[in-house]
């Protein structure tokens, strides 16, 4: 009997472990979806902001260099070029140029080694430790376009005139030690924090930066009048086009973006979500499927344990049916009787298989539902292969768990398995005739 | 003259066991008076057990009525027969048939399962009739914990819980030892007399049949007309059986000759 109670506890711990998967799995797809259409939305909104900038970085390396994986380092870092400002002063005297923002970004002396995992294999790369940005920090600019970080979380922001201060990503706080007010020390200067700024996520790669007065960052990071960005930004958006075709003719050492680049950018982003989406979808209706023939096949032996436990069960004590009857006990007692005790089998195995589901659930559903493991490694592999702001996305892990809901239904589900399992043999055993049970030996 | 309590007219049972027709009872006619104890002998396939089924509302006949408390139960359909099984009739078994999961009270209480009595009465009823059967002390024990007579003890105070028009016992010391087997039928009889019980007993021990107050005998499925006197009227009328002196209700022993009673 024990043993009955743990196949069917085992049963019935699939019967629950397999939606709770399925709920994980959805769950994921659900957050994968927001998450693509709010960063879509939000980088919309980007973009229509800034129909008249022109942005002009001067050339650069890639960040992750493809290839084979390696354990060795590998320096990820842009190969960092830089113009001097002059070329502003240029691009500013061509027809429809409104404004020209120069910045100088430039990496950190101080690298940090980081390992990602892919599904190719794991890279190590080499990273500046932080970037430190030079902005211009004149006060039409300030006001007119978005030069500055704006999700300040503790200090104020950089304003006109500032020198010898800083702004600082949350997450280099640790790095420096130091609060608003401390003072941090980049190549023998010494800077005063005045702010604290939350960083934009770029996927699994936050940025770490520190943000001065440009002339300010010209002299730490010894480039004197250099410069390697421009933000231009255009009379009116019809100028445009000509205006970053003349850069481009001008001035190689700048790879120029437009509103249209990066509308296109946007697409190809879309596009490569609405993949993601799909792939993800035809895989959790496939999961689906998979899981409701399961779900099926563990009511079926369930019932069946029930079933067969239950006939044999009456069978060895058709003599207490015959004696029971004897004494006076309807058909309806006796097939209640055995209902009754259908059931309790069934709730002590309910009893046994949520026990098993609390503890095996993650285990029965990768076991059962291969599917829902891609998530966790396949699919947020590529993603973080292209260095992309989905990986961050895609780390969410579908870890399946029992919820209390589930356990209340599996309680049901017992109960009413019990019943439907034990309704032929109780009802066999209250229409046996009880002359004939007693003389069965 | 005491009233019948049951009555079979011309009953007939006839099996089809495979190809052969067995013809199991035959125009049996029997007249049961309240406060008789029976026994009726027979040797296997004479038809006992298939008598006593027929009286127990087990099973019906081919033809013929039984009347049991003014009722022809041959009439009354399978779904009804329970209630008439469950009030009107105790069955005693040769195998005892107690439920091994439960103890001897549960045992007891069995029959009254279903009836309207509250929880306290089916339990004081139980333990009441435990003690007619002599085993209080040992209400709370499960059948394996109980001797073969003390099973057979509880088994009767099962079959009197609902204070049965007619208790019927198929072979009710079959499975017992000779001091045993007289131990119950005295417990029997005892009942029959201090309280009244209507009891039809099957044997195929004659020693055991004597002590019944009518013997009757069946012999290939008829019942044999003539009926001898058990000793058990005797002992109704406390007069020894073997000696004619005087005895008492409760004497195991004749105080005059010194035979078992």
């Amino acid at each position: 009997m024990l043993l009955v109670v743990i196949a069917l506890g085992f049963s019935m711990a699939i019967m629950i472990s397999i939606p709770s998967g399925i709920m994980a799995n959805q769950e994921a797809t659900q957050n994968l979806t927001q998450n693509f259409s709010s960063t879509i939305t939000n980088m919309q909104e980007e973009i229509n902001k800034t129909a008249t900038l022109i942005e002009c970085q001067t050339s650069s390396g890639q960040v992750f260099p493809s290839g084979a994986p390696t354990g060795m380092p590998r320096f990820g870092s842009r190969q960092e070029v830089f113009v001097n400002e002059t070329v502003g002063d240029e691009i500013r005297s061509i027809e429809g140029v409104k404004d020209v923002v120069p910045f100088l970004e430039k990496s950190s002396n101080e690298t940090t080694s980081e390992t990602l995992s892919t599904p190719r294999g794991s890279f190590t790369i080499l990273r500046p430790l932080y970037t430190i940005t030079g902005v211009p920090l004149n006060s039409s600019f300030i006001d007119s376009y978005s030069v500055l970080p704006t999700n300040l979380t503790a200090g104020r922001n950089l304003q006109e005139g500032d020198s010898g201060v800083l702004l600082m990503s949350s997450n280099l706080s640790d790095y420096f030690g130091v609060g608003v007010g401390g003072t941090v020390t980049i190549n023998e200067e010494s800077f005063t924090v005045v702010g604290i700024y939350e960083p934009t996520s770029q996927g699994r790669v936050e940025t770490r930066m520190v943000c001065m007065n440009l002339t300010d960052a010209q002299t730490v990071t010894g480039e004197v009048r250099n410069v390697s960005r421009f933000d231009v930004y255009a009379e009116d958006a019809s100028y445009v086009d000509a205006i970053a075709d003349v850069i481009e003719a001008t001035y190689s050492e700048l790879s120029v973006t437009t509103y249209k680049d990066r509308l296109t950018q946007l697409q190809n982003m879309q596009n490569m979500y609405n993949e993601t989406l799909k792939n993800a979808e035809s895989t959790l209706s496939q999961t689906q499927t998979v899981a409701f023939q399961e779900i099926i096949i563990a009511i079926a032996a369930s019932s069946l344990i029930v079933f067969f436990t239950m006939l044999y069960t009456t069978r060895e004590r058709t003599k207490e049916i015959g004696t029971l009857k004897a004494i006076g006990f309807s058909n309806w007692n006796v097939m209640s009787q055995f209902m009754l005790e259908g059931i309790l089998i069934s709730i002590a195995a309910g009893a046994v298989g949520i026990a098993i589901g609390i503890v095996g659930a993650p285990t029965l559903t990768s076991l059962l539902l291969p599917h829902v493991s891609m998530f966790g490694s396949t699919q947020i592999g590529r993603f973080q292969e292209l260095g992309n702001p989905l990986s961050a996305i895609g780390s969410q892990a579908t870890t399946a768990s029992l919820n209390p809901q589930l356990i209340f239904l599996a309680f049901g589900a017992a109960v009413l398995l019990g019943a439907l399992g034990s309704l032929y043999p109780a009802w066999r055993a209250s229409r046996t005739s009880p002359m004939e049970a007693l003389r069965y030996e | 003259m005491s009233e019948l309590v049951l009555e079979t007219q011309k009953l007939d049972k006839i099996y089809k066991l495979g190809g052969r027709t067995i013809r199991a009872l035959s125009d049996v006619n029997l007249q049961v008076k309240k406060g008789d104890f029976i026994s009726i002998m027979g040797s296997s396939g004479s038809g006992k057990t298939t008598l006593l089924n027929m009286l127990g509302c087990l099973d019906k006949p081919t033809s013929g009525e039984v009347i049991l408390d003014n009722v022809d139960v041959t009439k009354v359909p399978e779904r009804k027969l329970y209630k008439i099984r469950r009030h009107k009739v105790g069955f005693i078994f040769q195998t005892f048939n107690l439920l091994p999961y439960l103890n001897a009270i549960e045992n007891v209480e069995l029959p009254m399962e279903g009836t309207k009595e509250s929880g306290d009465k089916k339990k004081q009823r139980a333990r009441e009739l435990l003690k007619t059967v002599g085993l209080s002390e040992r209400e709370e024990h499960r059948p394996h914990r109980l001797s073969a007579g003390e099973q057979q003890r509880v088994a009767i105070a099962r079959a009197l819980a609902n204070d049965p028009t007619i208790v019927l016992a198929d072979e009710p010391t079959g499975n017992l030892d000779t001091k045993t087997k007289y131990e119950i039928v005295r417990l029997l009889s005892t009942l029959n007399i201090d309280q009244g019980t209507t009891i039809i007993m099957v044997t195929h021990d004659s020693h055991i049949a004597t002590r019944a107050g009518r013997m009757l005998s069946l012999y290939d499925g008829k019942l044999l007309a003539k009926e001898k006197e058990g000793t058990h009227l005797l002992k109704k009328e406390l007069i020894c059986p073997y000696c004619g002196g005087e005895i008492q209700p409760d004497n195991t022993f004749c105080p005059h000759c010194g035979k078992k009673l």
